[in-house]
Parts: C-alpha cells; sequence; structure tokens
C-alpha cells in the first residue's frame, strides 16, 4: 500500500490524540456530527433523483452521443476524453448532480479505469460555479460579476486540463 | 439550473416518444432507483466524515487554523472589517476541510460584508466567490468514499491528482483574479484623468465644440 493510504488513519489518529488532550468528549461530538448527516441526506435526495432522470434519459436517448460528437474538436485540443463531457457539462450548474454522473462512469468504465480516476479528480478540484455563485450572492445587491464568471469558468476548465492530464501520469 | 434540467427532461422525452416509448418510464424509475442507490453510499460517508469533522470544530482545531490564514487573507482581501475578516476565515477553514454545511453561512455573511451597496461585484467579493468555486478541500472525503463503495482497488490513489489540480484551479483563479483587478484598476485611474481634463478646460473652448 502507498503513503496516501495511511493519510487518512494517521490524521483521524492524531485527531482523537488532540481531542484527549483538549480533555474534548471526542465520542459525543462524534455522534452529534454523526446526527447531521441526516438533514444533509435528506436535502440532496431530492436533487439527486431530479439529476439521475434528467441525466438517464440524457444517455438513453442517444443525447449524450450527440454532444459528444459536437464536442469531440474542441475536448481534443484540450486532451479531455470525450467520455467526460457530461461530467463537465453538468458540473458548473450542480455539485449533487456530478456525483450522480460520476457513479455513472464508475458503473459504465469502472472504478479504477483512467476515465473513472480523471472524473473523480475533476469532481474532487471543482465546484458548481453558478450554483455558488447565486447562493453567496443571494444576500447582497449585485448583479453584475464583472470579470467573476469569466475567472471562474477559465480556473476550472484549468482544473479539468491538469485533471486529465495528471491522472495519465500518477 | 432550472432550464438545465427542463431541457434535458423535455428533449430526452420527446425524442423517446419517437424512438422507443415503452421505455420512457422505465427510463425515470430507473434514474431514481440510481438516486436511491447513491444517497445511501453518500449517507454512509457523510455520517463517518461530519462525525469526524465535528471532533474538528469541538476542539477549536478550526479556528487555530483560520488563525494562520490572517496574512493570506490580508493579503488577498485588502482591509475588511474585523467581523468580515473572521467570517472569510471560516470560510476557507471550512473549505479546507471540507465542511460543505459550514462555509455556505458564512460564506453568505463574508460576502453580504464586502457588498458595499453596489450592483456591480467589487475585486474582493469577486476574490472571495473564486476561492470558493475553485474548490479549496484538501481532502476529497466524498469522492474517496464513492469509491471505495465501487470496490476500487486503491481508493486513495486519487488524492494527489486531486490536489494537484485543485492547486492549479485555485491559483490560476487567484491570479487572473488579481490580473483583472490591476487592469479594472488603471482604467479606473484612466478616466478619472481623463474627466480631470475635460474639467480643466476653459469654458470658452468648450463652447467652439458645441
Amino acid at each position: 500500500m502507498k503513503f496516501s493510504s495511511y493519510l487518512i488513519p494517521i490524521l483521524i489518529i492524531s485527531l482523537i490524540a488532540y481531542s484527549i488532550y483538549k480533555k474534548n468528549n471526542a465520542y459525543s461530538s462524534f455522534v452529534y456530527g454523526a446526527k447531521t448527516s441526516f438533514d444533509l441526506v435528506l436535502t440532496s435526495f431530492p436533487y439527486l433523483v431530479a439529476i439521475f432522470i434528467a441525466v438517464e434519459l440524457f444517455s438513453v436517448s442517444g443525447l449524450s452521443k450527440l454532444l459528444s460528437t459536437a464536442l469531440s474538436p474542441l475536448f481534443k485540443i484540450l486532451g479531455i476524453p470525450l467520455e467526460l463531457s457530461e461530467l463537465i457539462l453538468l458540473k458548473p450548474f450542480t455539485g449533487c448532480g456530478s456525483l450522480a454522473v460520476l457513479e455513472n462512469i464508475f458503473l459504465n468504465y469502472g472504478v479504477d479505469s483512467y476515465i473513472a480516476r480523471a472524473g473523480c479528480a475533476i469532481v474532487g478540484s471543482s465546484e458548481a460555479i453558478f450554483y455558488v455563485t447565486a447562493v453567496y450572492f443571494s444576500q447582497t445587491k449585485v448583479k453584475k460579476f464583472s470579470y467573476g464568471i469569466f475567472v471562474a469558468i477559465i480556473s476550472s476548465l484549468l482544473g479539468v486540463i491538469t485533471s486529465c492530464l495528471i491522472c495519465k501520469i500518477i | 439550473m432550472n432550464f438545465v434540467w427542463i431541457s434535458f427532461v423535455m428533449v430526452g422525452l420527446g425524442i423517446l416518444l419517437f424512438k422507443n416509448v415503452d421505455i420512457a418510464f422505465s427510463t425515470l424509475l430507473n434514474g431514481s432507483e440510481k438516486a436511491i442507490a447513491l444517497t445511501l453510499k453518500l449517507w454512509a460517508i457523510y455520517a463517518v466524515w461530519l462525525g469526524i469533522l465535528k471532533i474538528v470544530e469541538d476542539t477549536g482545531l478550526n479556528q487555530k487554523i483560520g488563525k494562520l490564514l490572517n496574512p493570506i487573507i490580508n493579503k488577498l482581501f485588502g482591509k475588511t472589517d474585523p467581523e468580515t475578516h473572521n467570517q472569510i476565515a471560516i470560510n476557507i477553514t471550512s473549505n479546507l476541510l471540507g465542511m460543505g454545511n459550514a462555509c455556505t453561512p458564512s460564506g453568505i455573511k463574508a460576502m453580504k460584508g464586502l457588498d458595499k451597496g453596489s450592483d456591480i461585484a467589487t475585486s474582493s467579493m469577486i476574490m472571495l466567490m473564486i476561492l470558493n468555486t475553485s474548490s479549496l478541500q484538501i481532502l476529497p472525503t466524498t469522492v474517496i468514499g464513492l469509491r471505495v463503495a465501487a470496490g476500487s482497488v486503491d481508493p486513495n490513489n486519487i488524492i494527489l491528482p486531486t490536489l494537484i489540480a485543485t492547486t492549479v484551479s485555485t491559483l490560476s483563479g487567484i491570479l487572473l483574479c488579481k490580473l483583472f483587478e490591476k487592469i479594472k484598476n488603471k482604467k479606473l485611474k484612466r478616466n478619472k484623468k481623463l474627466n480631470n481634463n475635460q474639467a480643466n478646460l476653459p469654458p470658452a473652448t468648450t463652447n467652439v465644440f458645441k
């Protein structure tokens, strides 16, 4: 096993050790935190259903094939595999949705395939740009984002390209 | 998102009407079933990770990390009032640790604090937006969990690539922000100079041009 497999267990051991040193009740903290997962799951479930239905219709109707062929020249230049086009197009709108698409990629290509690993890196390295922007600015009067959206799209596109490149090497 | 969803569903169902009506409803149910399966997996991941993150919060570790971030926040956002500064620190720390439910409220508060009442986003507002859209999370725990659930041989081998990709997207976002900020400031200065020059022109000449 590689170093990365040790990372999470070691982090948890040191965290609990720190908790003992701080005289904090780690057990009750953990239980309380685990309880909050209930709310998170309840709020994300309806979105997952909606996205999964849309994505299923998208692929069964043959639209995703059409889209991939339309995008293939652009993606070839950027070095992005076509199988990831759905993920990359949905990602800016919904975080839940990209998890749904990622799960589909696992089923279709296998978890340890290059496509799936690149997809993982893409999901892990970006957020739902439009969703986050809408939520964060919701309490302000701002209506124009100036160069904001442009920078957000460019930087996450760079993240996508890097993900695809790095997963080929590592 | 409404538009995206509607167009996916309408066009998809529309095509199925002509292509293969019989599978239309089963496709919907299929999607819903997959959503339930994924929700169960996500629940397992969230329960463990939110439990651990609560220990982080209760030991005050996240506040310590927040303090370490002070110089970086000062550099990125310039002068901000202490309350906004604090919210930005909470937002960035919870982002780094992947505490999704903690970073949104603090992000909204910080954005409100940075708001100057204009309808155009200021450069520090855009900086906060970019930090949040480019993802700062160090450990992609949800993705690792999904890989474990899908039976991956080495679910953790995604950590390093994700970290590199996140670093590239975040750094490029910050650099682009600073670049655009400089361009914008230069434009503003030039406009001010032009305005000043026009103001200094004697009234007689302006009349000639009329």
